[in-house]
């Protein structure tokens, strides 16, 4: 769980950027539908890659003052 | 045609408003059978129903002429019988009380007639005193005081007037008005005054009738009036049967006939367009066609030729297009696309050959939504709706929705993409009915202390989407308001960066090349050195590990960093440095950006105005110069005039070059870019805004009604929860889907004309309209 989990997925949606391209059946939708599954890749991608390198070096921890710790059941602490 | 078809319609209405327990049926027009109004038999089948109409027509206008007479007689009938009794009720009490009434010495008739023949006449009375004479009627019961005191004025009191009410009020049937009428009856004596009371009466709108004195003949009148209204009954019934016989036949063929002659209409409209050559004796019609359906109207034409049996074939010519004309713009859409391309055309339609931004907008469009909508419950409950709406899309786009319902099923399928994309992004944001879900290892461990605790991070980064762990942290808005605003900054960024990008396109395809240079260029350089730069450090920020020993420098505030760059360009605070040479590559950067305003500003009036001179210089000669074919003088105030508009027209396809015009349109073009680069970058901010609001509202929802009863315990807990359910499920889907759904879908339109299209979007064009017999107006429209 690294940094390098976003380049790995970059050249994952890559490979299906170019899946989707080649896959399209010939028509008079074939520009619909690749233009559609290459935005819809890289929107998504997008988004996950922002929330996903926000949170890999945070510089604030979640503080909380209701948490109730229970006692240690079958040798795991309960939250 | 259309005007019997609406007589008709509104005969059927009221037939059924006055009698709604057995109303006559209206076949609708999917159960009736198609009329075609092509073929050889097209011409045959307009002259039937013309007449076919005429007739109907004709008989429903007799039936209701005869109805209405009918109904006349029967009113008066009435009256007269009311009249019978009450004046049989006046001559029996005025029976009783003989004293009252004065008798008469001289009863003013004629003295020549015989004794015996006025005493026949009294004595076939009832044996009273009354040698009175009298005129009886009927008049309206507002009239009545007025015609009292005229009559009391007229006559100087001369006389004896009795009223009654008649309880039962008379119906018109034409207008449906109700009267009421009181009987009255009035003795005098004299033949002059009574020729008085009948003028006035008759004049204050009072209906006269001959009743006898004597009470036989009386009884016998009433008799036959009695009679005589049972037969009109009769006949009334009659005639209100049939009158439902015509009225169903019409309603079998209502809706046929007027889809027929609506369809005619519209054919006869589009035909008035053509233009009559009596010469060669045909009619000719210029128009725009689809250049790939060419062979299909060709085809199109050969059979309609065949259908109708002409010995002519018509004829398809293809005209160049003039060079000043633009041909109407048309994108041909499916049921899918339709709704994209109709709220991209609401802001402007694209012009001709134009990149279409509605290709790109099927994603980005719903995608933007999800960011500002991003909760996989409410999401959940769209894309239900919205599948719902599509499976039964057959059925419900024949049924009359209503407007606001009808709204919503035309965009069915962008609620469908919309919904998809939300859940998407409520999974990122971790929000479903705003609780957050434990699907992966959280990247946070919570040290056994006391009071208030902080998180330690355990080096694990939660995979997908926001860590469970900030929610419900008191200091959780906190990073999320951090982390909503950069990602809205960064997709801004991105979108709009894309948006300049479609100008390529255009300028390739529309063979203006040096634009790349003078517009796109500059642009591309002046968004990205100030707000691409911001995003890159962003995400080098993002990715920097700062507790990291081998970092020496504390986290820097992007804000200031961005301010500062710009306030004292070159100069780093060296505590908050992000790398070596920062101040360099911020230096080179602004400076970047400041020439991107003059390049913008300069270079396409430059490039149009040398352009223009080598047009000139090429020898085109302007209308009224060079007669001799020699070379213009070029007298510098002579191109001055010209290039101010004082030169005439050139060659007719070329452009009317004004320097101050275009001058002008480049100054606002650019102001409106550098400006709108920032203003519109912080537009953006509204992804993070709206989705913000919509967790929080979902939030105090939840915190608010079904947190407090999932509380209670027992039956009344039970009960107070099914009620509290019933309420938050109801607050959920009234506030948090549609409200709150309307507005992102409004903010991400907003986004899509103003940010975006702004950028690249000419929309010069007009829409191609052709002939189409798509449409659910009534007949008239």
């Amino acid at each position: 769980m690294s940094g390098y989990l976003v380049l790995l997925v970059l050249a994952a949606v890559v490979v299906l950027n170019l899946a989707g391209w080649f896959i399209t059946p010939k028509g008079n939708q074939q520009t619909l539908i690749r233009t559609m599954i290459i935005l819809t890749l890289w929107c998504c991608f997008l988004m996950w890659s922002i929330t996903y390198m926000a949170q890999l070096h945070p510089l604030i921890a979640p503080r909380r003052a209701d948490i109730r710790f229970e006692e240690k059941k079958h040798g795991k602490t309960v939250l | 045609m259309a005007r019997r078809i609406r007589f008709f319609s509104t005969q059927l209405a009221k037939a059924n408003a006055s009698h709604p327990d057995h109303p006559i049926p209206i076949r609708s027009l999917e159960d009736t059978p198609i009329i075609s109004i092509t073929g050889p038999r097209a011409q045959t089948m307009r002259d039937d129903l013309d007449s076919t109409l005429t007739q109907h027509e004709e008989r429903l206008a007799q039936m209701n002429e005869s109805y209405s007479t009918l109904r006349e007689r029967e009113r008066e009938l009435l009256e007269a019988k009311e009249v019978l009794r009450s004046t049989k009720g006046f001559f029996e009490r005025a029976a009783s009380i003989p004293s009252e009434i004065r008798q008469s010495i001289d009863d003013g008739t004629q003295p020549l007639l015989s004794h015996e023949d006025r005493e026949a006449q009294v004595s076939a009375g009832d044996g009273s005193q009354f040698d009175f004479e009298f005129v009886a009627g009927t008049i309206n019961r507002e009239r009545l005081p007025t015609f009292e005191r005229i009559l009391w004025r007229v006559l100087r009191g001369n006389l004896y007037m009795n009223h009654t009410d008649i309880t039962q009020p008379f119906v018109d049937p034409i207008s449906g008005v109700s009267t009421y009428k009181n009987v009255f009856i009035i003795f005098a004596h004299g033949s002059t005054l009574l020729a008085k009371i009948r003028k006035v009466a008759e004049s204050m709108g009072g209906t006269l009738y001959p009743v006898d004195a004597s009470a036989g003949k009386r009884m016998d009148a009433l008799k036959e009036v009695g009679a005589r209204l049972e037969d009109l009954s009769n006949v009334l019934v009659r005639m209100e049967s049939s009158r439902d016989q015509e009225l169903k036949v019409l309603g079998e063929n209502l809706k046929g006939w007027e889809s027929v002659v609506n369809r005619e209409k519209r054919v006869w409209e589009c035909l008035n367009l053509w233009s009559y050559d009596a010469s060669r004796k045909t009619l000719i019609a210029e128009g725009w066609a689809p250049t790939r359906d060419i062979v299909r109207i060709q085809a199109a034409l050969r059979h309609a030729q065949e259908a109708s049996g002409a010995s002519i074939a018509p004829l398809l010519h293809i005209l160049p297009t003039p060079h000043n004309v633009q041909p109407p713009t048309f994108h041909r859409t499916n049921k899918f696309t339709e709704a994209f391309q109709t709220i991209i055309d609401s802001y402007g339609v694209a012009s001709y050959q134009e990149v279409n931004p509605a290709l790109f907008a099927t994603v980005t469009f719903p995608f933007l939504f999800a960011v500002m909508f991003g909760d996989v419950g409410h999401a959940t409950l769209m894309t239900v709706a919205a599948a719902l709406m599509i499976t039964f899309e057959k059925k419900l786009a024949k049924a009359d929705t209503g407007e606001i319902i009808g709204t919503f099923f035309y965009g069915r399928y962008i609620i469908l993409l919309m919904g998809i994309f939300s859940i998407f992004t409520g999974m990122i944001y971790n929000d479903i009915f705003s609780k957050g879900m434990h699907l992966f290892h959280t990247g946070w461990t919570w040290p056994h202390k006391e009071g208030s605790i902080t998180a330690v991070p355990n080096g694990h980064t939660y995979p997908f989407g926001i860590d469970p762990t900030w929610h419900g942290a008191d200091n959780s808005l906190v990073f999320i308001n951090s982390y909503k605003m950069k990602q809205s900054i960064i997709l801004g960024v991105i979108h709009m960066t894309f948006a300049i990008c479609l100008q390529l396109p255009n300028y390739l395809h529309f063979g203006e090349n040096s634009s790349i240079w003078a517009e796109f260029v500059p642009q591309i350089l002046f968004l990205h050195s100030i707000f691409g730069y911001l995003v890159i450090m962003i995400i080098a920020k993002w990715c920097t590990d700062w507790s990291s020993p081998s970092i020496t420098t504390s986290p820097p505030n992007l804000l200031n960093m961005l301010i500062y760059m710009f306030l004292s360009p070159g100069t780093i605070n060296e505590k908050e440095q992000m790398y070596a040479g920062q101040g360099f590559v911020q230096q080179l950067l602004l400076y970047i950006a400041l020439i991107c305003v003059p390049w913008m500003l300069l270079a396409k009036p430059y490039l149009l105005w040398r352009e223009h001179k080598n047009k000139m210089g090429r020898g085109y000669r302007t209308v009224g110069h060079g007669q001799n074919g020699e070379a213009r003088e070029a007298d510098d105030e002579i191109i001055q005039g010209e290039e101010e508009g004082e030169g005439h027209a050139e060659a007719e396809s070329e452009e009317h070059f004004e320097m101050g015009e275009i001058a002008v349109h480049q100054i606002i073009h650019t102001i409106e870019f550098c400006l709108g680069c920032i203003s519109n970058t912080a537009s953006y901010l509204r992804l993070w805004a709206l989705s913000l609001a919509h967790a929080q509202l979902s939030e105090v929802m939840w915190d608010m009604t079904m947190a407090k009863a999932l509380g209670p315990t027992g039956w009344q807990g039970v009960l107070g929860l099914v009620f509290i359910f019933v309420m938050w499920f109801q607050m959920s889907v009234g506030i948090l889907c549609v409200m709150e759904g309307l507005s992102a879908f409004l903010h991400a339109l907003r986004l899509h004309w103003v940010e975006a299209n702004g950028k690249h979007y000419r929309a010069g064009g007009y829409p191609f309209v052709p002939l189409t017999f798509n449409f659910v107006e009534v007949v008239g429209e």
